[in-house]
């Protein structure tokens, strides 16, 4: 019974690939569109066809990727959620593309739970990726978000305190130093007045 | 900032001095009228932030006022060199030129700012713009999160200021005869209004991205919003069909003709209890928005149905015949408006935003005694200078601006989640959908950020 469901499933994402890469416009936003229930094991697959060098190959798969963390997003579907959260964190990794890193951080961001704050963390010192790991961080409301923010805040280089301190404030946390910049202006203009 | 860290009359007469030597400061009008606000005869001192598109619509507009001695303008900002540049050709000597807005609001002689800026700056423009104690117009729609709006009316209340949200379809002269109309029962008790509007539009030339032109800058263009490279269908005007920035139709036209619906329906204020939106997606392009789109908004105490729906332009209404002599003059936009279903008959008006055009029956109906009247907006501008020389609220006050731009929200989270979600308006927050809550705010971009 488990290995036909397996079946199914890998018969599922084989389609929905299928469909991704297809040349017709409709084809792959059928494709897309259709990813949510086939979940998890479709997770890796889409990852690849983002970086295809067609862009709107590219783009379906995205959009299937986050149809996938919409649909098992939804109440009472916890162990989908998981089941696809396991494989995105394993998308974080040094050995992939910064653009599926990121898109990632952002997804988990949205579904992330405790088997997604180690890894996000640990790309807070990721000087391409730490300001979105930073950012799916302060959207996960956990208190172990939150703990790790502040380990992050401990580690980080100079120039990106200030950064972790504006999250750790949003989260409610006192931070010694580092004031907030928002309203400090630093652009200048050489356009001059008639 | 808070408000008391406007200067007082003494402070302002010593600083005064210390810049006559650098730039021509204007005398901030708050100071010879009492903390926070100007005098009745006195000039409102203005900057804009964002020149473009409706930034420029409404530099050229203040200028027609300045010229009329209605109002002085100080300051022009923009992050794209050419649009300053034309700005300032615009405002013409004596205004000084910006990159950075936060230099305006650093300034203690403007007294308020209008900001025509992207939609995803609106909400941490105006927060920056009210703690620093300005008074604010800012574009419709107002916000493009939840908890973006709840920090507005929060900012706006905190410091005291006065803000107008551009959904200018309230201001508009039809829209006061419908809006009398309707509330003296003349389609009955309504229990539906149908909003409808054409199509989202769909990426028919996309490119791949590419460098940011040398006159722009693309990290301050992007703000708040998480870091993407630049693409020449992403940027000025186009945002708008991009669900992180502009949201499309539902978010850009929906803050004007779901404005018109919760004023005349008395709702401002309440919210739907639930939201339930589907859309057809664009098939290729970088815009992500629904091209059409089909959302029920329902209340409870008192039970009506709104809906927002984007439909093919063979479906939507025919408009009006005019004759242009009308107070609103000929349709010149029927691709919108709504309907208001009443269980004595229904109602129609076209446009809601600049241009409001009411139903032929309601522009001839005389309000007889005893009738109920309602508030006739001066113009949109007027009714913001009004607010903020009196302290009055103004007519698209960010209250109600905020709950307006919360059903496109909603619309659009719904939408995008493909599932049915419940609202809890007296606690402001999605109810029983984790991830729908977790999407009500979005992480901003350090330091562009409420």
């Amino acid at each position: 019974m488990a290995q036909t469901a397996d079946t199914a499933r890998g018969q599922g994402v084989d389609e929905l690939i299928a469909g991704i890469k297809s040349a017709g416009d409709k084809e792959r936003t059928e494709a897309w569109q259709s990813a949510g229930e086939v979940g998890a094991p479709a997770v890796k697959p889409l990852a690849k066809v983002m970086t295809d060098n067609d862009l709107e190959v590219a783009r379906a798969a995205k959009r299937a990727l986050w149809k996938i963390v919409r649909y098992t997003g939804r109440p009472g579907a916890n162990k989908e959620r998981r089941a696809v959260e396991t494989e995105l964190v394993e998308l974080l990794g040094d050995d992939q593309p910064v653009a599926v890193r990121r898109e990632v951080l952002w997804m988990l961001s949205e579904i992330g739970a405790r088997n997604s704050i180690k890894p996000i963390a640990r790309l807070l010192r990721n000087e391409g990726l730490r300001e979105d790991a930073r950012m799916a961080l302060e959207r996960i409301p956990t208190k172990r978000a939150v703990q790790a923010l502040k380990a992050g805040f401990e580690k980080a280089p100079e120039d990106f305190k200030i950064n972790m301190a504006q999250s750790l404030r949003n989260r409610g946390e006192e931070v010694d130093g580092y004031p907030c910049q928002k309203l400090v202006p630093t652009k200048k203009t050489d356009v001059k007045p008639l | 900032m808070k408000k008391s860290n406007q200067l007082n009359r003494r402070e302002f007469l010593a600083a005064a001095g210390a810049a006559a030597v650098s730039v021509p400061y204007l005398i901030p009008s708050g100071v010879l009228a009492g903390p926070g606000r100007v005098g009745a005869n006195e000039k409102i001192t203005m900057a804009h932030i964002g020149v473009g598109g409706m930034g420029g619509y409404h530099l050229n507009d203040m200028v027609e006022r300045r010229d009329k001695g209605q109002v002085n303008i100080a300051a022009v900002c923009d992050i794209d060199k050419n649009r300053l540049v034309n700005a300032l050709k615009t405002a013409g000597s004596g205004v000084e030129p910006y990159h950075d807005y936060r230099y305006i609001l650093q300034r203690k002689d403007i007294d308020a700012v209008v900001i025509a800026t992207p939609d995803h700056w609106h909400a941490v423009q105006m927060v920056h713009a009210a703690e620093c104690g300005k008074h604010v117009y800012v574009e419709k729609p107002a916000c493009c999160t939840i908890e973006e709006g709840k920090a507005m009316v929060a900012a706006a209340q905190k410091n005291k200021v006065s803000v107008q949200v551009g959904s200018q379809g309230r201001s508009q002269p039809e829209a006061y005869l419908a809006h009398r109309y309707l509330v003296n029962g003349n389609i009955g008790h309504i229990n539906r209004v149908d909003c409808f509007h054409y199509p989202s539009p769909e990426d028919d030339n996309p490119v791949p991205d590419s460098e940011p032109p040398a006159e722009l800058d693309w990290d301050m263009w992007l703000g708040p919003l998480r870091w993407r490279p630049y693409n020449q269908r992403y940027c000025h005007g186009t945002f708008r069909w991009l669900l992180e920035s502009g949201g499309g139709q539902i978010r850009d036209r929906g803050a004007h003709v779901m404005s018109c619906a919760m004023w005349w329906m008395g709702a401002d204020g309440t919210g739907p209890v639930t939201v339930e939106a589907t859309g057809t997606a664009p098939k290729k392009g970088l815009w992500d928005s629904a091209v059409l789109m089909d959302v029920t908004y329902t209340f409870k105490n008192p039970d009506w149905v709104l809906t927002w729906r984007q439909m093919p332009n063979d479906k939507l209404p025919k408009a009006e015949e005019r004759t242009g002599n009308e107070p609103g003059g000929k349709i010149s936009r029927p691709g919108y408006g709504a309907i208001y279903r009443g269980d004595k008959g229904e109602f129609i008006h076209w446009g809601g935003d600049g241009g409001t055009w009411a139903e032929k029956k309601a522009r001839e109906w005389e309000l007889p005694a005893g009738g109920k009247d309602v508030y006739k907006s001066p113009g949109h501008k007027e009714d913001w200078f009004k607010g903020i020389k009196t302290g009055a609220k103004t007519i698209m006050n960010i209250e109600a601006a905020a709950g307006v731009a919360n059903l496109c929200v909603l619309g659009n989270l719904s939408y995008i989640l493909g599932r049915k979600l419940e609202w809890d308006q007296a606690n402001q927050t999605i109810v029983g959908d984790e991830q729908a809550q977790r999407m009500m705010s979005r992480p901003q971009r350090h330091p562009y950020h409420l």
